[in-house]
């Protein structure tokens, strides 16, 4: 916990100090998550503010200090699938957004601007958030709480609410589908790189 | 490549990504839009409990009103009682219709 129990339950109690310190305690966490979540870093404020403000809608249904971190958890999985979801209607025009990112991206590594180390985790970033779209915005999600986040099945039941096994099958499925197209992006990459 | 060689390959690739998307800092305008947006919302809920409250009062008035009209003694047209033969028979005595030249037994009977 980066907070102490007592800072939550002030909060509860609607102490917004109190609240405010659990957003800064927790921010800069949630941000990181997100960020790998959706996956787009112009909009990873505005969804962990809707984080924080489910938060304080419903901090007072929550009913142990012990479970905030897995409920704040789902709250930011809740809002990353409404977002995901909403991107998914989007997808045009967001088409065009990445490509014209893509465009100046080039542009700037064409001027000497963007070093390699950089250009290395733009690819890597790009690649990864395109073997994510091989699956849903909900296995994406747990997909990445498992194996990007780190966090174990045991602290996924609690978020999910459902039982271990569940969780096995369906992170094993995403999984598969994520590594049938991670082959089939090498497969693709290879003529790539014999030509350079 | 074996099953094997492609799963540490890609626990590779999703340490790598994890690596490349750090946790972000906080914009300065984070706690100040946050509490705006809190703010908003709960302006928002206010006015929808206000208009709720005036809507509830609305209906509420509206069914003292009606309970009012209902309450008032003769503002029925008629109170109906008996069968509807028997409403019928008391609206068109049987005088009246044989002034009309209708003669059945019930107005015969009468007559008689």
């Amino acid at each position: 916990m980066l907070v102490e129990f007592e800072q939550i339950q002030k909060a509860q109690a609607g102490d917004d100090a109190a609240f405010n310190q659990v957003v800064v305690a927790y921010r800069k966490r949630i941000l990181g998550t997100i960020a790998r979540l959706i996956g787009r870093p112009e909009d990873v404020e505005d969804v962990a503010q809707e984080v924080f403000l489910r938060l304080y809608y419903s901090l007072d249904q929550l009913r142990t200090p012990e479970v905030f971190e897995p409920w704040l958890y789902r709250l930011t999985v809740n809002a990353s699938y409404d977002y995901l979801r909403k991107q998914r209607r989007r997808n045009e025009s967001r088409m065009s957004d990445l490509s014209e990112q893509q465009v100046m991206m080039a542009d700037a590594a064409a001027g000497g601007k963007v070093s390699s180390e950089e250009q290395r985790r733009k690819q890597v970033k790009e690649l990864v958030d395109s073997l994510l779209g091989a699956v849903s915005e909900q296995d994406r999600i747990l997909l990445t709480l498992k194996e990007v986040e780190g966090l174990s099945l045991k602290e996924l039941e609690k978020i999910y609410r459902v039982n271990e096994n569940a969780l096995k099958v369906r992170l094993f499925r995403a999984r598969q589908r994520v590594l049938n197209a991670f082959e089939a992006s090498q497969g693709s990459a290879k003529p790539g790189e014999q030509k350079s | 490549m074996n099953q094997r060689d492609r799963d540490n390959e890609l626990n590779a690739l999703f340490a790598a990504y994890k690596a490349a998307v750090p946790d972000p800092d906080a914009s300065a305008n984070f706690m100040p839009e946050l509490w705006r947006k809190i703010e908003a919302r709960q302006s928002f809920t206010i006015r929808v409990r206000k208009l709720t409250q005036v809507f509830v009062g609305a209906a509420a008035a509206i069914c003292l009103l009606f309970a009012m009209v209902l309450a008032v003694p003769g503002s029925h047209p008629t109170e109906l009682r008996g069968t509807y033969i028997d409403v019928l028979a008391d609206a068109h005595p049987a005088d009246n219709l044989a002034a009309l030249g209708i003669h059945g037994d019930a107005a015969e009977a009468n007559t008689k």
